[in-house]
């Protein structure tokens, strides 16, 4: 699940995410971003904006304080274009922790009941349970766009990437870094650098090699 | 380990490193391994080209032991260079089949592959993004199930 520790985890927690206050907040208003005074509470059935992690928190089964949708990404209509082509898709524009923050968005829903559990299972998809398809979009989506990854990761090599890399979202971010990282210990390792001793990138920050400009 | 006794002009079998200092020191003269030939490479290359499966290669580390050889003692190999382009191409074939399979892998969901005939070199080359990005793949995949345990808190 999510890492507490995971800077990305953490960063990914903070987007935002469409919602609708069940019951009035009292004094919540500034909060929330809705208004100007300290004093002023947020009417039910208000339309609200909330980070990840405060969504969660919030949503208790009682289900009395928040409701939330899902937002647009993954709904249905933009189902249909991932599976027409996962790879033509902006990931990075479209949220840059698309797999997280759906991974996060399929828990959201906890039902005491483990019937309940059972019938998600079977793709009732009620309320803002994400039906069974969505899950298995994620990993079609990640499946598709995988080999572009590792190709453009591996054959890259002192190129500039930042044209690969910008439509990738965060995670296969990561997983480009991983493999542009194999590929150049590779070349380095057949430059022979591998077995040269280099200073280390601290030491040359730390000014103390001076002795060369110092004379003269 | 014991070695020689070190006789002028009579061939006589080290480990690689010792061969390599000598050779600094100019003191021996490296004869090549057998498979290091121009028409053994090519016909392990033309071999590679050609079958889906990894081919047998004649040293687990001939990657390693071309580098060091052609590096430091080309002159006492005939016709280096090609050799040198030879075992790239093989290394490049091979690494494109890696890559193909893994590929494949991944779209179909495999749990379990069986690859044969691989060298360290290349496993080191692709295994950290190919684990990696099937530890995602398993995360994804795990959702598919969702948890039985509930995270809410009750007010």
């Amino acid at each position: 699940e999510e890492n507490f520790l995971s800077l990305d985890d953490i960063l990914m927690s903070q987007e935002k995410l469409p919602g609708r206050a069940e019951s009035a907040l009292p004094r919540l208003a500034v909060l929330l971003g809705q208004g100007a005074g300290s004093a002023e509470s947020v009417p039910e059935g208000s339309k609200l904006e909330i980070p990840l992690w405060l969504a969660k928190g919030l949503h208790d089964s009682k289900r009395r304080i928040i409701s939330v949708e899902l937002p647009k990404i993954y709904k249905e209509a933009w189902r249909t274009v991932f599976n027409a082509d996962a790879n033509v898709v902006d990931l990075h524009k479209m949220g840059p922790y698309y797999y997280g923050f759906g991974s996060q968005l399929l828990n959201f829903e906890n039902p005491e009941n483990p019937e309940i559990a059972q019938t998600i299972l079977q793709a009732t998809g009620g309320g803002s349970v994400l039906p069974i398809s969505d899950s298995v979009c994620f990993l079609q989506t990640f499946i598709a766009r995988f080999r572009r990854i590792m190709d453009s990761s591996q054959n890259a090599y002192n190129e500039d990437t930042s044209a690969l890399v910008a439509r990738l979202d965060e995670l296969e971010r990561a997983l480009f870094q991983v493999g542009q990282k194999g590929l150049n210990d590779f070349q380095c390792w057949e430059k022979g650098q591998a077995s040269q001793i280099t200073a280390s990138s601290l030491v040359q920050n730390y000014g103390k090699r001076k002795l060369a400009e110092v004379d003269g | 380990g014991d070695l020689g006794p070190f006789n002028p002009g009579l061939p006589v079998e080290v480990p690689v490193w010792l061969a390599i200092n000598l050779k600094q020191r100019q003191k021996c003269r490296l004869i090549p391994p057998e498979w290091m030939d121009v028409g053994k490479l090519e016909e392990i290359r033309d071999q590679e080209r050609k079958e889906d499966t990894f081919t047998p290669m004649p040293s687990p580390y001939y990657m390693e032991l071309t580098k060091l050889l052609l590096n430091y003692a080309s002159d006492n190999i005939p016709r280096a260079d090609e050799i040198r382009t030879l075992v790239k191409d093989t290394w490049d074939t091979r690494m494109a089949k890696l890559r193909l399979s893994a590929d494949s892998f991944v779209r179909q969901q495999e749990v379990h592959a069986k690859l044969d005939n691989l060298t360290l070199m290349e496993i080191n080359s692709a295994g950290t993004f190919l684990t990696q990005a099937l530890d995602h793949m398993y995360k994804l995949r795990t959702n598919l199930q969702p948890g039985e345990s509930s995270h809410s808190q009750d007010f």
